[in-house]
């Protein structure tokens, strides 16, 4: 899962009771879906992955909708829901659909910039609890996120995670996704999180949404690529929500599903209602339906677009060591580089690796 | 008199569901998947409630690998044998 701020949305960790990796196998339901409960944010983020959407002005499910959403959730067997935005906490309504989700036994992750956090919201969510946070901050300095995520949001952030931390709030991960002017910052930023009690958590800088403007300026050169892939081979302990498997050494190989769930093991829900392959690819080419009109469970086993992205084979990969680790890697990164489905990720570590050989 | 086979069940904080493939546990705890290929041959409970109970399906019997799933689920806190009644 889990997805920039997103990519909670799949597991931290996979098992098969065989060798034979079942996980590759199609499912009867996602197991986790990210679902963007809102438009309205309170930030202005240069990376953001929703900037599009929410500049689209489409609107949003209202509670009755995002109750029989959830419904269909349990019905499906999903076991998580991974909320994101805009800022859920900006929603009047996001308690009760949290409380209904857990009434459901759904479990839920919700991605916020921390702005909103204050006592009385971190008790409610201590009540619903396990309601795992993720926090995002994009830089251990403050010029450092304030550069990407607005003035003076370092220390509006900071001051949300120091209430989680004082009331010792048992599962919150610090999430920075990684670009050019912050990667340097990596291990500063992991001992800030571990200083207030949080995970911490690396997303990958994607070109979609916002990104696109961004991409050029924010995405790692193939050294800083090639030593991120190092850094978190030496650091299991450092979660990433699989943003990275196409660049993580074998080292990290059973720390996840290291492959791309989209479609698959995931799905994402829009604000409107649209339902896409992943929260990365919410564009109107890959749109698969909308929850207003059907049920979230037909559209997930019977759209063609999710039936052309479960076919998707990205060939020129076949030949290479790694296929059976990345399987060619974020269909998302190639397809707003290129427009074109079914190329390899140009960020995977062996375009990293080969790069270096030839300088 | 045989002993008789413990019931398995599976804790609060654990979801397990029907796959192809037989079945899929989720521990909300640790948010960590476990793939279980047993086919058709057990039926999970309902997803959420108490005492929920692993089921076997009318007519299979526990071989030696099937015994040898239920024991690795219960070491990783997926299940918890209780003695069989």
């Amino acid at each position: 899962m889990i997805w920039s701020k997103k990519d909670c949305s799949l597991p931290a960790r996979v098992s098969d009771t065989v060798p034979q990796r079942l996980s590759t196998l199609p499912l009867r339901s996602p197991v986790n879906v990210t679902w963007e409960i809102t438009e309205a944010c309170n930030l202005d983020c240069a990376h953001c992955l929703s900037a599009e959407l929410r500049a689209a002005g489409h609107g949003e499910l209202d509670l009755v909708e995002c109750r029989s959403l959830l419904d269909e959730l349990a019905r499906m067997q999903v076991f998580q829901v991974n909320f994101g935005g805009g800022e859920p906490f900006l929603r009047a309504d996001f308690l009760d659909i949290l409380r209904y989700a857990h009434r459901l036994g759904i479990t839920t992750c919700v991605s916020t910039n921390g702005t909103m956090l204050d006592d009385g919201l971190v008790d409610a969510l201590l009540d619903i609890a396990p309601v795992y946070l993720q926090v995002s901050l994009d830089g251990a300095k403050p010029e450092t996120n304030d550069a990407i995520r607005g003035t003076g949001t370092f220390e509006r952030i900071l001051a949300g995670i120091e209430i989680l931390a004082c009331r010792h709030y048992p599962d919150f991960s610090l999430n920075m996704v990684v670009t050019r002017l912050n990667v340097t910052e990596i291990s500063a930023f992991d001992a800030l999180a571990r200083r207030y009690g949080a995970k911490t958590r690396l997303s990958r800088f994607r070109p979609s949404g916002g990104g696109c403007h961004t991409w050029e300026d924010y995405r790692l050169t193939r050294e800083q690529l090639a030593e991120l892939s190092a850094f978190l081979g030496d650091h299991p302990e450092i979660l990433t929500g699989d943003s990275f498997f196409a660049l993580t050494p074998d080292s990290r190989r059973n720390l996840g599903l290291n492959m791309c769930g989209a479609a698959k093991m995931t799905c994402a829900v829009a604000p409107d209602g649209g339902v896409y392959p992943c929260a990365f690819l919410a564009d109107p080419a890959f749109l698969a339906g909308t929850v207003v009109e059907e049920r979230l469970g037909d559209i997930f086993r019977a759209s063609p677009v999710f039936a052309g992205f479960r076919d998707l084979e990205v060939e020129a990969c076949r030949g290479c060591g790694r296929f059976s680790i990345c399987n060619g890697g974020c269909p998302a990164v190639g397809y707003f580089l290129t427009e074109s489905m079914g190329l390899p990720d140009p960020e995977c570590l062996r375009a990293v690796e080969t790069a270096r050989e030839v300088a | 008199m045989g002993m008789s086979r413990p019931a398995y069940l599976v804790p609060d904080h654990v979801r397990v569901r029907q796959e192809d493939f037989g079945l899929l546990f989720y521990d909300t705890q640790s948010t960590r998947l476990t793939f279980v290929r047993s086919g058709d041959r057990l039926v999970p409970p309902p997803f959420i409630g108490l005492r929920r109970a692993l089921a076997m399906t009318a007519g299979a019997q526990p071989d030696a690998a099937l015994s040898r799933v239920l024991d690795d689920l219960v070491e990783k806190g997926l299940l918890v044998a209780c003695p069989g009644e």
